[in-house]
């Protein structure tokens, strides 16, 4: 996927002005967290069930290498043929491969991120194969070529409108309409046809099962059981860290993914796939390749710090409770991957440098990390990446600049500390600083922290302290008490 | 080319520094866990009743076939496709001649393109189910020469038959029966819950995505 990041700041400003984001925004962010915590509420204690997955998550990545390897055993013993990609022009050249030498016309595929970030749909399509998205969201994204609006929800601010002028100029539907489950169901219709008549399939993966060789896939709307059962040859794609011991942890991922992404204990259908079809089966694909994606990852992997964001599961909690998620939506985030999860992955896939907006677009409020089930912790992350990118500046080594920062860091600490050293302090302050306000606002001070200030104003101070004020007030009211 | 992709990439996860995994929290309690059958037969039922799905309770085959008969007639049933090991007392071929239903016994279909044809024109799959988990209303089907994929899912309406000693409080009660066998793993093993279903168009939810729009349960129970 061509990665738009370097537009942030003017995406984001340009969707805060747009109404219908701000209320399905509004609604998500009030809504979701709701659903999400009515699902959990299933389960006798729900943080022991989040501690558990936060630990199957853990266990599953610190033991990486040696779990992809007897999944690719298991996997490889019952017929699936296992390709590993280092990275996205591998994966996609392996994948055109295998539809161009079987004369694939066209494909269905369901949702899957990872496809995305490597940006599959346009390399088929450059190769001579059509690519139909089946999952309804991805239908409207990618007809409409629109970036990813939710990790779940990708359309879900589209105007029915807008859908239905795009609808009407593919064919979809031959009257236009706005209500939305006549638009689904045009699509419903249209797609039938495709998966009637289909060779090939592309799907991702939820989880993959070491024990088994097997690979889930989570899902409500039955497009993924139709790309995997109509045609002959199947391709799953997985990014490596998919993979987790057993079909018991698997199913307590799948019980959580659920939850924590719309709130379901279980979406409509959870397929498990463990090789081709056997001797006398009717459907299901006759070969089945297992894509596994490295594209980064391992060197991630290599990186004590952030080697933690491969243990998310993908289920997109982490925006519907993100305050600036909530204010921006998705399409700021540039890349397939938005929100908290985004913020975290897309500098480490694109490069610390060139993702600087993303991971200072963060308050640092702890809300993803405090409900991740996957056990991430964003915000750390987050801090880690703008230290990087301040090392990065400068060559590396710490200047005068860092050190002078460190020492005034010691010495406001020290102030702070004591009562007596904060009041005398600012009160000495205030009379300084106030010489540089303009219009109520402090927007630098000459000699002072410039970076401070590229994007932060001060206010004005008032010339009494809180603590003056408040004695004044006290005085005051004992006054009339008397 | 490829041995070397993975090789790098297997080389490079090993060289990382390795961190081992803490011991487990206690796998958590769950609330389904140890209902008798009475239980696991209500909580189905109104799980089930929440994805707008219907279970029915019958004891025989004959009865079973009454349901389906009342199904047929309510939904407009011209045509289904069957799939599954028939239950005693089912014999679904003198159903359709009897209720003017054109019945397909998927199995006999000739191959897979003569199968597409019947499960995507089908009015109505009716699957004899392998499990049932009362934990979400889920049942669970087992894919194999006599259970094809697409009966479950290209038909706009879902029918599971299901014996009732198939029904288990939670998943891990049938994925240890499924997946415990290594050598007799299926190969492909679904869990279905209620109809097929969307709301990525302005959040609002319908049934009948891709799938079916429409699932009944009937659990046989035998003569009590």
């Amino acid at each position: 996927m061509h990665s738009r990041v370097d537009k942030f700041v003017e995406t984001a400003r340009r969707e805060l002005k747009v109404e219908l984001s701000q209320a399905f925004l509004l609604m998500l962010s009030l809504g979701a967290p709701i659903m999400r915590q009515i699902g959990l509420s299933s389960f006798p204690d729900p943080a022991a069930a989040e501690a558990y997955s936060r630990a199957v998550r853990a266990e599953a990545v610190d033991r990486l290498p040696e779990l992809l390897e007897e999944f690719e055993r298991n996997a490889t013993a019952r017929g699936v043929q296992v390709i590993w990609a280092r990275d996205a022009a591998e994966a996609n050249s392996a994948i055109l491969d295998i539809a161009q030498r079987r004369g694939i016309r066209y494909v269905t595929k369901g949702k899957s991120l990872v496809t995305e970030e490597i940006g599959l749909n346009e390399h088929l399509v450059e190769g001579g194969v059509e690519v139909f998205e089946t999952d309804l969201g991805e239908v409207i994204t990618q007809l409409l070529s629109l970036p990813p609006f939710h990790l779940v929800g990708p359309a879900l601010n589209v105007p029915p409108e807008e859908i239905s002028a795009v609808f009407l100029k593919k064919g979809i539907i031959s009257e236009p309409t706005t209500v939305p489950v006549e638009l689904g169901k045009a699509a419903r219709a249209y797609l039938r046809e495709k998966f009637r008549h289909l060779d090939m399939g592309i799907v991702g993966v939820n989880v993959a099962v070491a024990e088994t060789g097997t690979f889930i896939n989570v899902e409500n709307e039955g497009n993924i059981r139709l790309t995997k059962s109509s045609p002959k040859t199947l391709v799953a794609v997985m990014s490596l860290e998919k993979v987790v011991p057993t079909m018991a942890d698997a199913l307590h991922l799948v019980r959580m993914v659920c939850r924590n992404c719309t709130g379901q204990k279980l979406s409509s259908y959870v397929s498990m796939d463990t090789g081709p079809k056997k001797t006398g089966e009717i459907d299901g694909p006759e070969e089945v390749f297992i894509v596994i994606v490295d594209n980064g990852r391992s060197e991630i992997y290599r990186d004590p710090q952030a080697r933690q964001i491969l243990r998310c599961i993908r289920c997109g909690a982490c925006a519907n409770v993100c305050p600036v998620y909530a204010k921006i939506g998705g399409y700021p985030y540039g890349f397939a991957y938005t929100g908290p999860m985004g913020q975290v992955m897309n500098p480490l896939l694109l490069g610390i440098e060139a993702c600087s907006d993303l991971y200072r677009a963060c308050t640092l409020c702890g809300a993803c990390s405090k409900i991740c089930p996957a056990g991430v912790d964003h915000p750390s992350l987050i801090l880690e990446y703008r230290a990087r990118e301040i090392r990065l500046k400068n060559g590396g080594s710490a200047d005068f600049r860092s050190r002078a920062g460190k020492a005034l860091a010691s010495l406001l600490s020290m102030v702070m500390g004591s009562s007596l050293l904060w009041r005398l302090g600012v009160k000495c302050a205030r009379p300084v600083l106030n010489r540089f306000a303009r219009g109520g606002y402090i927007s630098g001070i000459p000699t002072g922290p410039q970076a401070w200030f590229g994007c932060r104003d001060l206010r004005a101070m008032p010339a009494r302290t809180f603590h003056e004020q408040w004695q004044d007030l006290q005085a005051g009211s004992g006054r009339e008490a008397s | 080319m490829n041995q070397d992709a993975r090789e790098g990439i297997l080389n490079r996860l090993k060289s990382a520094p390795r961190n081992n995994p803490d011991a487990r929290p206690p796998k958590p309690v769950l609330s389904e866990t140890g209902l008798d059958r009475e239980g696991m037969l209500e909580r189905f039922t109104s799980e089930l009743t929440a994805q707008t799905g219907t279970t029915y309770r019958v004891q025989s085959g004959e009865e079973a076939l009454a349901v389906l008969a009342r199904i047929a007639a309510e939904e407009g049933l011209r045509s289904i496709i069957v799939a599954g090991k028939a239950l005693p007392g089912m014999d679904l071929k003198a159903f359709g001649d009897r209720e003017g239903v054109a019945v397909t016994a998927a199995p006999e279909t000739a191959d897979r393109e003569a199968l597409r044809q019947a499960a995507f024109t089908a009015d109505a799959g009716v699957t004899f189910a392998d499990f049932a988990v009362a934990e979400t209303g889920t049942v669970g089907l087992i894919f194999r020469q006599d259970q094809p994929r697409l009966v479950s899912i290209a038909p706009p309406v879902h029918i599971a038959v299901i014996p009732v000693d198939k029904l288990h409080p939670v998943y891990e009660d049938v994925i240890g029966q499924v997946f415990g066998e290594t050598d007799h793993i299926p190969s492909q093993f679904a869990f279905i819950t209620g109809p097929s279903a969307t709301a990525d168009i302005q959040a609002v939810g319908f049934k009948g995505m891709h799938g079916p729009v429409k699932v009944f349960a009937i659990f046989v129970t035998g003569r009590e």
